[in-house]
């Protein structure tokens, strides 16, 4: 046990070479400490996280209205993978993933800059994270307020000779809108999580080759992008998650769904589902369907990217 | 030029371009602040003679028509009084669950971390359903005491994992010289290992807050009553209904955001490196 417990990262109670009865059982008192001390804290994940998660699955194969269960088996689910509609505001979701390649970009090209330690480079990693600390509540409403009919770009835009759009009637740029937004609050973020990957590269690398002659766009192209793939498939991984769990609360200020369906994605489909219909079956079985569906798309994605090996 | 010794592998020439080229991502960062700053502070006429000019008199009557009249001045003080306690409970919690864990031989250990790090990533969509009615069956829908336990369990996993880390960067041999010369577990905490991972805490609690301050779904569906509602649904609310008046929106947007525009100026360390964590996450 006090070999264990030391391996475990150095344990304060059980560090018991010689033993004795006195440290035994003081390493005893000690555990029981410690177990007292998690529990608390595990009871609370327990009764509102697991539990939680358990009676979403058991709603999911019944009928219900929130007070009856009438076991219905897989028909929920059945349904969910028939209907169009699904299918529909899957499709649309897809069209959120051109926020992927955009993010990475941007955030790459701002991370190569400040890795080259500019003038300032503190004050702007700071300034380009402002947004990450934003309610995307605050976000959304934000850029509708800029391109709404009324806004700023609009009234810049009419001034310029174009004319006057309200782009939320139209559901692609309505999700153009919103891509944008996705855009401008996720790259600050990003391009620090690149930065650090950038800073883990030996400088040793660069000045070699640099006296081996290489340019600037050699080195960025042979050196810097192929030393950061890791990091690059851990960004990329993470944003199409965000398309497909974090859509919500910009969907829910800026267009509630609409015109239509046609921005509802499908983590704003469960809440619809879950507090507009009568049966909450068929929104716990969207809501783990779609669980499930993140999970298996991390999977596929991380062993594409080779993320679990060390190299 | 010692400035070369981290990567400044360009030609001093291509550097001012950069340069001009990070300010004009800078300045597409802080347009949207920059324009709700200018746009709270003026009246809707003024607004809309020039939206993307500057005002023409500065008011604060939008600020207070809406503390007054659309209950944002009730919405902050409840945002406030559920956060903070939710962020207390929750640090309480993590904090005894984590230094245990870090430093004491818990029996089951792997199964509580198990248990703690596999709900980690379980998105609040899975739980919106489950919870509503879990609340609901208690009488805690529509009370602030739900919409805290909610914040406190959604985090908590997060919180104990992160700083059982924190905790295990604390040196042994100087609990063990606590414990020798009599302290127990509290004391050990308090005067040890609390003080030297102080600043784990620190970045965790501003995580935390930001995280809890900008919830919006929970928040939503948890307080449906008008005189419970946290601030942002209720400036999701305000946007949606009185988007004709920009101002007005624009003042909501900046009472909001005040918060985290304050942490992020004045902490802005813990921030980041509560990002760093996020990694690991």
């Amino acid at each position: 046990m006090g070999i264990l417990a030391v391996r475990e990262g150095g344990d304060v109670a059980a560090v018991t070479s010689p033993p004795s009865e006195r440290q035994s059982r003081l390493a005893r008192r000690g555990r029981m400490i410690g177990l007292a001390a998690v529990l608390p804290a595990f009871l609370v994940v327990v009764g509102f996280m697991i539990y939680p998660v358990l009676f979403a699955l058991y709603i999911s194969f019944n009928d219900s209205n929130g007070l009856r269960f009438d076991w219905v088996g897989l028909a929920n689910y059945l349904d969910i993978l028939a209907d169009p509609q699904v299918h529909q505001i899957f499709i649309t979701n897809l069209k959120f993933l051109i926020s992927v390649p955009l993010v990475i970009f941007a955030a790459l090209v701002v991370s190569i800059l400040l890795f080259e330690r500019i003038r300032g480079w503190r004050a702007f990693r700071v300034l380009f994270f402002l947004p990450n600390v934003l309610s995307a509540a605050v976000i959304g409403i934000m850029f509708k307020s800029v391109f709404g009919y009324n806004g700023p770009f609009m009234a810049a835009l009419e001034a310029l000779g174009g004319e006057r759009i309200d782009p939320f009637v139209d559901g692609n740029l309505a999700i153009a809108v919103i891509v944008l937004a996705l855009v401008w609050s996720g790259f600050g973020y990003q391009s620090l999580l690149l930065l650090s990957g950038l800073t883990a590269i030996d400088p040793a690398v660069f000045e070699a080759a640099a006296l081996d002659g290489a340019g600037w766009w050699t080195r960025l192209w042979h050196i810097t992008l192929p030393n950061i793939r890791r990091v690059l498939g851990f960004v990329f991984i993470i944003n199409v998650l965000y398309t497909f769990s974090s859509l919500f609360g910009f969907v829910f200020v800026m267009t509630a769904g609409g015109p239509g369906f046609e921005t509802t994605t499908l983590d704003y489909l469960v809440y619809l589902r879950a507090f507009s219909t009568s049966n909450l079956g068929s929104g716990a079985a969207l809501a783990v369907l779609l669980f499930m569906f993140i999970g298996l798309l991390t999977l596929v994605q991380a062993r594409f990217f080779k993320l679990s090996e060390d190299d | 030029m010692s400035a070369s010794a981290t990567s400044a592998t360009l030609s001093r020439r291509a550097r001012t371009p950069i340069f001009l080229l990070l300010v004009v991502g800078v300045v597409t960062v802080l347009y949207p602040i920059v324009f709700l700053l200018t746009s709270a502070f003026r009246s809707n006429a003024d607004y809309l003679q020039n939206p993307y000019g500057l005002p023409g008199e500065l008011t604060f009557r939008n600020f207070v028509v809406l503390w007054n009249s659309y209950g944002v001045g009730q919405a902050v003080m409840n945002s406030l009084t559920v956060v903070l306690i939710a962020l207390v409970v929750e640090l309480a919690l993590a904090i005894l669950a984590g230094y245990a864990l870090a430093k004491y031989d818990v029996p089951g250990a792997k199964l509580f971390r198990a248990g703690f790090v596999s709900v980690m990533l379980i998105p609040s969509q899975v739980l919106i359903i489950p919870i509503y009615l879990l609340l609901s069956r208690l009488n805690l829908v529509g009370e602030f005491a739900g919409l805290i336990l909610v914040y406190i369990a959604t985090g908590l996993s997060f919180a104990t994992f992160f700083l059982s880390l924190t905790f295990r960067g604390v040196p042994t041999e100087l609990l063990e010289a606590a414990r020798i010369d009599g302290a127990g577990f509290f004391r050990t905490l308090r005067s040890v290992a609390a003080p030297v991972g102080a600043s784990g805490i620190a970045t965790l609690a501003v995580l935390q807050f930001l995280a809890m301050w900008n919830e919006l779904l929970f928040a939503y569906i948890l307080l449906p009553d008008d005189d419970k509602t946290m601030l942002t649904p209720a400036l999701a609310q305000i946007g949606g209904r009185y988007l004709s008046d920009q101002p007005l929106v624009s003042a909501g947007l900046l009472i909001t955001a005040l918060p985290p525009l304050l942490l992020l100026t004045f902490a802005s360390r813990y921030v980041m490196q509560g990002l760093a964590a996020g990694v690991v996450r």
